[in-house]
């Protein structure tokens, strides 16, 4: 029987300026183009017919040589086609390119590229269904994205299907479901429905061994996979853990705090008297090293007293310094009476180590208004809501902050499409 | 599985069947089509030289298809406007023949299955919907093709026929189905398409200058 | 994937902190600590006062 192995790559010469043609895709090609006048051939020809002839000189370089071998998939494939399509939006046009890949055991895939970003494309075998803003195709649902019109500008290489330069534009549609596209194609009444995977340009540029480095991505592209939104919900799921040990800890701090009373002892000062520093009996402060929470409340009228507090351990010679103020005033005027201050002030020092303790307090006040009665209480061990309160915001902030991130991610992705109002549904 | 052995009536050398059911095979050496009517071989025509084509698939590949291992025994090479396709005739090694259809290195898997009535084909437009084995199908594709040879063992005779057409059907899953009007009666085959990598196909055709 | 790791690092972490300042009693206020205040405090109140906290070496003149 025949079908010997055929020769793996046909030298043929252009019609049109004679220069030799180089064919990669054994007998599959329904076009050619001459790599050095750019004239489209008819590859079914075995004259070349012309199909296309061109007069400009224009000239892109594929990013990924034509002939270029790579690894892609589990299988070698070789690029021997190369084109750059078209739009037009609000006046201005976007250009993007595309690699048809070949391999003689897995056919045809291509490679798109648009301002960096990459994307795996191959024909659909199932069938989609289209439903006007939304697809399906085997059982996953995609949001439409873009329709537009698009145009081929620019061909080198073979392809397996009839290419035109500037010829009638055809319908593209995108659907996304990132990191896939679902794209249909319709030129007349045959459309062609083909899933796009997003891919780095990195991983092509390592399989097909490319000299230098893959374009940088700019912006974010239709069905780029949001590598913070997959993590968004599941923050949130993280952080309702996170806070509910929060409250747990926060209730059992409240039931187990022992909110001790270890001294209370009410005083009167005068400001005139000459020493105005005192001590007081010593106290005990047992148990673990814990909160203390020193209430002074002074019966203050339009007036204020200021307290110079230490607690000093009598054992070790620690002192804790601290100064608080109570102050009072009210009045009448012309909106009603009103109130400043209050009579009482409270503070909890951190973490005071158990033992035996006394205050030296050495109040102060206006000399020339009468003397003061106050109280002062000491107790041990209660519990400080501030703290819960920044830790809460603690674990707030990064949930919020991913939140942002994601919202920004899919705000700058559908800027560039039909729809640009965000919704974080769908999709991923 | 027994397998028949002949001597090509017009070269005299030797014939083995492959497969115990083919109906009709070409001689390897003098490329005659040779027709079975039981052991005696008759010769009907001479099927000329296979352009060189770019299937990987050939005659003697294995693979398995839903669990079910196969042999390729044969083909029909079909042109139509746009280039050509293969329909690989394979056989199943638990019995029975299926067609492994090559286009444009996509590749599905399909079986023939009793479905009646089957539309005529004037009947039959793009977008047209139908039912069968429990899955819905669309017409996609109306394709004209022309025969353009043959390669060995083929479950039916069919060398002289000039012109087929098929229709192709998809579904929202995956499958595939045509309907074949080549002969006066069409026939439904109905399968599914396969990935190149899960058919494991072995001992195919070895490309210079690929792996 | 890897954010999700993080914050749970980051959380747990937290979270462990204020089992730890709760139980040890944290709080905001900041309070000035001095260290060897002499027993003479007691008989003597006056003589110790907040400002003079840095001054546990002699600093007159001679």
């Amino acid at each position: 029987m025949s079908a010997g192995t055929p020769p793996q790559v046909q030298s043929l010469t252009c019609p049109n300026c004679g220069a030799p043609l180089t064919v990669r895709s054994m007998g599959r090609a329904v076009a050619i183009v001459c790599g050095h006048c750019h004239s489209i051939l008819d590859a079914k020809d075995p004259q070349l017919k012309i199909l296309q002839r061109f007069e400009d000189a224009i000239d892109e370089v594929p990013l990924i040589p034509l002939g270029s071998r790579g690894k892609w998939r589990g299988s070698d494939y070789e690029a021997i086609g190369f084109q750059v399509r078209s739009m037009e939006s609000d006046g201005l046009t976007y250009s993007w390119r595309e690699y048809l890949l070949f391999s003689p055991y897995k056919g045809f895939r291509y490679l798109t590229e648009y301002d960096g970003h990459w994307n795996d494309c191959s024909v659909a075998t199932a069938l989609p269904e289209a439903e006007g803003a939304s697809a399906r195709y085997l059982g996953k649902k995609y949001r439409h994205f873009q329709t537009c019109l698009a145009k081929t500008t620019f061909v080198l290489g073979e392809f397996p299907w009839q290419v035109a330069v500037n010829d009638d534009a055809i319908a593209v549609t995108d659907y996304i479901a990132p990191p896939y596209v679902l794209s249909s194609e319709t030129a007349g009444n045959e459309t062609t429905w083909t899933l796009g995977e997003y891919v780095n340009g990195a991983d092509i540029w390592k399989a097909f061994g490319l000299p230098g480095l893959a374009p940088t991505p700019i912006g974010v592209y239709e069905n780029q996979p949001s590598a913070v939104k997959t993590s968004a919900g599941r923050i949130w799921f993280a952080f309702a853990g996170l806070a509910t040990a929060l409250v747990v800890i926060f209730t059992l701090n409240q039931l187990f705090s022992q909110q001790e009373q270890v001294f209370r002892e009410a005083y009167s000062f005068s400001p005139s008297s000459t020493e105005a520093s005192f001590v007081t009996p010593e106290f005990e402060l047992k148990a673990r090293t814990s909160s203390v929470e020193v209430q002074t409340d002074a019966d203050v009228s339009n007036q204020w007293i200021y307290l110079d507090y230490a607690l000093i351990d009598e054992d070790t010679g620690q002192a804790y310094d601290f100064g608080r103020e109570v102050s009072y005033y009210s009045g009448v005027d012309s909106d009603g009476t009103w109130t400043e201050g209050g009579h009482q002030d409270q503070v909890v020092l951190p973490s005071i180590p158990p033992g035996r303790y006394y205050l030296r307090i050495e109040p102060e006040s206006d000399a020339r208004l009468g003397s003061i009665g106050y109280t002062v209480t000491v107790t041990r061990d209660v519990p400080v809501l501030g703290v819960y309160l920044l830790a809460f915001a603690a674990l707030l902030l990064p949930a919020l902050l991913i939140s942002w991130r994601t919202y920004s991610f899919e705000q700058m992705r559908w800027a560039q499409s039909d729809h640009p109002v965000v919704t974080l549904g769908g999709g991923e | 599985m027994s397998q028949p052995a002949a001597l090509c009536p017009s070269c005299g050398a030797p014939i083995v069947f492959q497969w115990s059911s083919s109906v009709q095979t070409t001689c390897p050496h003098c490329k005659s089509i040779l027709v079975r009517t039981d052991v005696n071989l008759e010769k009907v025509g001479v099927v000329s030289d296979l352009p060189p084509d770019s299937s990987p698939i050939q005659v003697g590949t294995s693979g398995v298809y839903e669990n079910r291992a196969f042999t390729v025994a044969g083909r029909i090479i079909y042109d139509y406007d746009e280039g050509s396709w293969n329909e690989w005739h394979i056989t199943l090694n638990q019995g029975g023949s299926a067609w492994l259809s090559d286009a444009q290195a996509q590749y599905a898997v399909t079986l023939a299955f009793p479905a009646a009535p089957l539309p005529a084909l004037a009947t039959v437009h793009l977008g047209d919907r139908f039912t069968w084995n429990k899955t819905a199908f669309e017409a996609t594709v109306i394709t004209e093709a022309r025969y353009r040879g043959v390669e060995g063992e083929l479950p039916f005779q069919y060398w002289d026929k000039q012109g087929a057409t098929f229709i192709d059907l998809r579904s929202t899953g995956g499958d595939f189905a045509t309907l074949d009007y080549s002969d006066t009666e069409p026939v439904l085959y109905l399968g599914k398409f396969v990935d190149f990598d899960a058919l494991r196909l072995k001992n195919l055709r070895a490309f210079e200058g690929w792996s | 994937m890897i954010w999700n790791r993080l914050y749970l690092i980051y959380g747990t972490a937290v979270v462990l902190l204020l089992g730890a300042g709760a139980y040890r009693g944290w709080s905001f206020t900041s309070v000035n600590e001095v260290k060897n205040v002499p027993k003479s405090i007691r008989d003597n109140p006056g003589s110790y006062r907040a400002i003079y906290a840095g001054y546990h070496h002699y600093t007159g003149g001679k």
